[in-house]
Parts: C-alpha cells; structure tokens; sequence
C-alpha cells in the first residue's frame, strides 16, 4: 500500500488528524515520500535498510489494556512503564507527565536539523500515535528510569516524546528497550535543555531479532547546558540510532557515545550530528562497533560549526573491530566548518582483533577464546568503567558476558 | 631428550630465514644464542612459541616428549614454553592481573594442579613484583601500555617468574636495560634457575652473559648455528665480531 492511503485509512487512531496546520504539513511529507527517488546510494537514512518492510508497512496500533505505571518510591528518582508508547499523566512540585500537544508538534515540525529526507523521521510524523512528555522543574535534580514495554505483536509504534529540563534542573535518564515480539518501534525524543542544566541520557536496546527499533533524537541545548548520551546496543534486531544536537548558546556541551554488539545477520545504523550555533561549546561524539559473523553496520558522523560558534572544540571517533570476514563496518566522518577558531578533530580505526596481541596473551597460556574475549572488553573498557551508575554498569556487565559467551 | 630441533627450515613471505637448523637442549641447561642482526634469532624464538605467521618448511622439533608442531600456541605454554619477548606488545585496556591470574590457571589445569585464587594470586604477584623491583602502580596498568624499554623487559621477567616455566626463551632481555637493572634482573632468572628446568638466552652482549653463565653458546648466521662451545665463543665475538663467522 503506498504511504498516501496508509495514512488515509488509519486516519482515526493518529494523533493530530484533526488539526489544519498539522494536515498540510502531513501533506507536505507525503508528496516528499512520491517524489523522492528513495535513492539509497546518498540519502544516509536508507543505507542498508530493506525499503519494502519500513516504507510498505501494515499499520496497526492499539492502546493496551495493561496501563503505563509511574513509581516515585524513592525522593527525586522515578520509575516509569510506558506501554505502547503511552504514559499516564502525572504532577508533583518537581516533575510534570503529559501527553504531547499539537504545539509540541507544530514546534517540532520547524526544526531544521533534522533533514526532510530523513524518511523515518517523516514516517514518525506522518503516523504519530504514541508518545508524553516530560517536564522536569527549575532547579530539581531528577533520576527517571523508563521501561518501555510493547504488548502485542505486528505493532508500529510512532512516539514522540519531549523532554523539557528548566533552568538549573539536572536528570539522570535510563530508558531501557527489550523487547521480545514481533513489531516496529519508532521513537523520536525531542529534547530541550534550559539555561544551567544537564541531562544525562542512557539508552539500553535489548531486543529480539524480530523486533525493530528505530529511535531518533533531537536535543537542543542552552547556555551552559550539558547532554549526555550512552547508547548501548546488545539488540538481536534491527536498531538505528540517528541522534542530532544543536549547540544553541555559549558554553554549552553535547556529548554523543554509543557501543553497537552484533552478531548473525543483525544490522545497525548510526548518525550523530551537531551544530555548533554559539560560541565555546564543545561536542564528542564517540562510536564503538563490534561485530561478529555477517553483521552489519553504519556510522555517520558529523560535526557543523557555524560561523559564530568560534572557539569550538569538536571531536569524532569511530572504531570498530570485525571479529568475521563477513562483517562490515562503514564509517564516515564529515566536517564543516565556518568559524575560524576551533578545534576539531575526527579518527576512524576498524580492523580486525590485534593478531600480536592474541599471540602474546596465549603465549601465557591463554586460550584463543579467552584472549579474543579479554581483547573485546578492553576495546570498550574505558566507556564501560566511566558509567557512574552501579546498577547500569552491572546490567552492561551482564549483556556483556551474554554476547560474548556466542563468540567463537 | 628435553628440546630436540632438527633439520629445521622455515620462510615467511617468500623469504627462508631458518636454513637446516639443529639444536639440542637437555634439562637444567642454560644454552646461549649469539648472531648478527637478521640472522633469525627471534624467527626462532617465535616459531618456538608457536607464531602462525611462519611456514615450516622442514624439520623436527620436540618438547618434552611432544611433537611440538602438534600443539597450539597456549598449549605449549601450558607445557612450560616461555617467550620473553624482544619487543612486547602494547595491549590497552587489560590489565596483568585478571590476565596472568587466567593464564596460570589453564596452565595448572592442564597439569591436573589446584587452580589458584584470587587473594592468592594477587599476594604472588605482588611479591614477585617486588623482587624485581616493580612499582606496585606499575601493576595497575595496562599490558606494557607505555612501558619504557626497560619497563618492559622486567614485566616480560616477571610474567615468567610467576609462570615458572621448563623453557624459558629470553629474546634480547638485556637490551633496554640499565646495568642495575641488568642485575636485578638476571638475579630473578638466576633464582629461578634449577636442575629441572632450562633457558635459551638470545643475546648480543657479553655482559648478559656474565651474570648468567651459559653452559653452550651457539653463533647464528644466516638461518643455520655455524658453531657452539663454552663461553669462550662469547669473548672471541665480544673481540672480534661475527666475521669470521659468516
Ligand atoms: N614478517 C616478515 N616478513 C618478511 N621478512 C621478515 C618477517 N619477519 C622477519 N623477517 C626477516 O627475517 C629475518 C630474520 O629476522 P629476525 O627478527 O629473526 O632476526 P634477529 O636475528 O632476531 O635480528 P635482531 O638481532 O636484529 O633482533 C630478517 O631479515 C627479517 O627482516
Ligand atoms: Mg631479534
């Protein structure tokens, strides 16, 4: 079915529908989706991506029975269950949940990071049915885990959820993403960090191999703000992660790491992208790949700095290491700069375990396997002992060891 | 017979390095190799270890009642086998404890021996280290990950002292190091040294050879021993280099 009479027959359970200003905007991606060529030679959001399973889709959505669940048992630390997307609504002197407005939206709809032809980014506005958002208040210093939890099967989940940190607030944020049915979860994050404040963003993507995720995320950061992002990704099926800031004031940081295990004919696409809007910000962003038997994988960096952003300091890496032949692993870091001050840098290393260093280690006497897996956890021990989390650190731990007890 | 190479010939890329190569080693023997550079010494050394990169062309070799092309790199190790390299390895991110601590281990498994645990281990390692004057910091770092020259020759000795092994093969060991170093550690090895186990030193000095006596020293050149005897080969080379040799 084109995309066209998709959106036209499920109308009734998208968000917005309703809404004049919203529906020209929707018109205006459907003719994108006509008229584009779906060239996947350059467009970066369709490298390795099967066209016929995310752009000819059997819509289907319901609200489930089991209801979302909001735990504050500990002061300024709060757990939540999001179920299908959804999330109850809630209100304290510290934190607000509520469901997305057509403002939230329409706001969105401006930002021009994000590229028109990033067609996931599009379908998710296009299709919207899930997704709250999350105020947390001046000055609080917040801990939130999310538990995102999919109920039934051939689910196409379209969320979008906000994320407002004002001034001086700081939030730690856990979303955890396990899956085990056979659905698609497209998720895009807005986020938005005021004056002085700080988020810290860890994502954990545990999925089986029959379910899809494809999560995006839009940050935008203010004067001496700082967010944080870890990515950690063990899961079986599909996973992009595309992740955009904006560096809108001074001295403000974005920080954009991520670690991908694959393994069999899994496949895993990443971007990240800031823009440097002001001047003496500074950004990382940071990709560790591991992949073994026929995975495959993508990494698009990018860093943007505007002609008034002097002072930038900007740093990309990439590396990964192929444990088969059969892996892959395309990386490709872009620069563009229009300021004259700065300070940026990009490295991409992607290779093969270190035959010497297996040598040595079994010429002590250790086994191939053992040398191949100690070799591993090193590649990634800085990122995994820098989590100040314990309880993070030992989940880390524990996908670790379950992705390494496959490798041969 | 304790290390019986024979007839050995070996190439790595289109280039024979080891040419008929003989040499044997019984038990409790310090046997010493000299040679100008290139002439195949660490070749050897790593063919010994078991290297992949190499092509055996040719020839024998048995350990300890092995056909040592039989077994796999750690397995030889697990035998007793060790290599203290001439250039070690850098490896980030792992550190020599949980590393060493697993490898004494599978070899004590191999041997039907009693693993050893943690606290232990931890208390061995320390103490070695200060034996050879390691800075116990130094152990909290990774694999000779910006070690000095020096730095790494003592942490190759002391991987080897805490494995203890049957054959010790010490590839330029006392190059990089300072003469008090030189004595520290030779001292390590001399102590390490008793009537049921055996070291192959490779060598351009005399000096080394000084402080641990040799019972042969044999002169490589160009892939084959040309010649062995006593410690007096030592000081002809020490006088008048390896011409008359080639
Ligand atoms: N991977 C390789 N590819 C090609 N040639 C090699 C390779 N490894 C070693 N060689 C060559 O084999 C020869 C012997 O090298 P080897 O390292 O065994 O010498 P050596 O006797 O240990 O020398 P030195 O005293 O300088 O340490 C040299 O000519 C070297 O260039
Ligand atoms: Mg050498």
């Amino acid at each position: 079915m084109n995309i066209q009479d998709n959106y036209q027959k499920n109308k009734k359970n998208i968000f917005f529908s309703e809404n004049k200003d919203i529906q020209t905007y929707r018109e205006k991606l459907i003719n994108i989706f006509e008229n584009d060529r779906f060239d996947k030679k350059n467009n970066e959001s369709l490298k390795n991506i099967n066209l016929k399973n995310f752009f000819d889709f059997k819509y289907k959505y319901l609200i489930s029975e089991e209801t979302s669940v909001i735990n504050n048992n500990q002061e300024n630390s709060y757990s939540i269950v999001s179920v299908n997307g959804q999330c109850l609504s809630y209100k304290d002197d510290k934190i607000e949940i509520t469901k997305i407005l057509d403002e939230d939206y329409i706001d969105f709809s401006k930002n021009d990071i994000i590229e028109n032809n990033d067609h996931f980014v599009n379908l998710n506005s296009l299709f919207l049915n899930s997704g709250f958002k999350i105020l947390i208040k001046k000055n609080n210093n917040i801990k939130i885990k999310i538990s995102n939890i999919i109920t039934d099967d051939d689910l196409t989940i379209f969320q979008k959820n906000n994320y407002i940190c004002e001034e001086g607030s700081s939030l730690n944020l856990i979303e955890e993403y396990e899956n085990k049915n056979n659905s698609t979860s497209n998720i895009l994050n807005v986020i938005k960090l005021e004056k002085n404040s700080q988020l810290n963003h860890f994502l954990i993507q545990d999925n089986s191999s029959n379910h899809n995720l494809i999560i995006t995320t839009h940050s935008s950061v203010k004067k001496d703000s700082t967010y944080t992002q870890k990515v950690y990704n063990f899961s079986e099926g599909y996973v992009r992660n595309f992740h955009y800031s904006e560096l809108k004031e001074a001295n403000s940081e974005a920080d954009l790491q991520g670690i991908f295990f694959l393994k069999d004919n899994n496949t895993s696409n990443n971007k990240t992208y800031v823009k440097h809007l002001a001047e003496d910000c500074k950004s990382n962003q940071v990709y560790k790949g591991i992949l073994n038997d026929r995975s495959k994988a993508t990494y698009f960096s990018n860093t943007h700095v505007d002609q008034v952003a002097q002072k930038t300091e900007g740093y990309q890496l990439s590396k990964g290491i192929l444990l088969s032949d059969n892996a892959s692993y395309f990386s490709k870091p872009e620069l563009k700069i229009y300021a004259d001050d700065v300070k940026c840098s990009h490295g991409s290393t992607i290779g093969p375990i270190d035959e010497n260093a297996i040598f040595y280690l079994r010429s002590r006497g250790m086994s191939k396997i053992a040398a191949t897996k100690i070799l591993i956890s090193s590649f990634i021990n800085e990122e995994l002992s820098s989590i100040d989390n314990e309880q993070m650190s030992e989940i880390i731990q524990k996908k670790l060891v379950r992705y390494l007890s496959k490798v041969k | 017979m304790f290390l019986e190479i024979k007839d050995l010939s070996v190439k790595i890329e289109n280039k024979n390095i080891l040419k008929s190569l003989n040499l044997n080693i019984n038990k409790g023997e310090v046997h010493a190799i000299m040679g100008p550079n290139g002439s195949g010494k660490s070749t050897l050394a790593n063919v010994l270890a078991g290297k992949e990169d190499y092509e055996i062309l040719n020839g024998s070799i048995n350990f300890k009642d092995n056909d040592l092309f039989d077994l796999n790199i750690e397995e030889r190790a697990q035998e007793g086998m060790f290599l203290a390299f001439q250039y070690p390895v850098e490896i980030p991110g792992v550190n020599i404890t949980p590393f060493l601590h697993s490898a004494i281990n599978s070899k004590r498994k191999r041997m039907n021996e009693e693993e050893i645990d943690n606290l232990s281990f931890a208390k061995l390692l320390k103490s070695k280290a200060s034996d050879l004057g390691i800075n116990i910091d130094m152990l909290k770092r990774s694999v000779n990950t910006g070690f000095s020259g020096g730095e790494k020759k003592r942490y190759e000795i002391l991987q080897m002292s805490i494995l203890n092994p049957d054959l010790a093969i010490l590839d330029e060991t006392d190059s990089g190091l300072d003469i008090d170093a030189l004595k520290i550690v030779t001292d390590g090895v001399n102590k390490l040294k008793t009537k049921d186990n055996s070291f192959l030193i490779i060598t351009h000095y005399q000096k080394l050879l000084d402080y641990i006596k040799p019972d042969y020293v044999h002169v490589m050149v160009n892939g084959s021993i040309v010649k062995s005897g006593g410690s007096e080969i030592a000081a002809e080379i020490e006088k008048d280099g390896f011409q008359k040799f080639q």
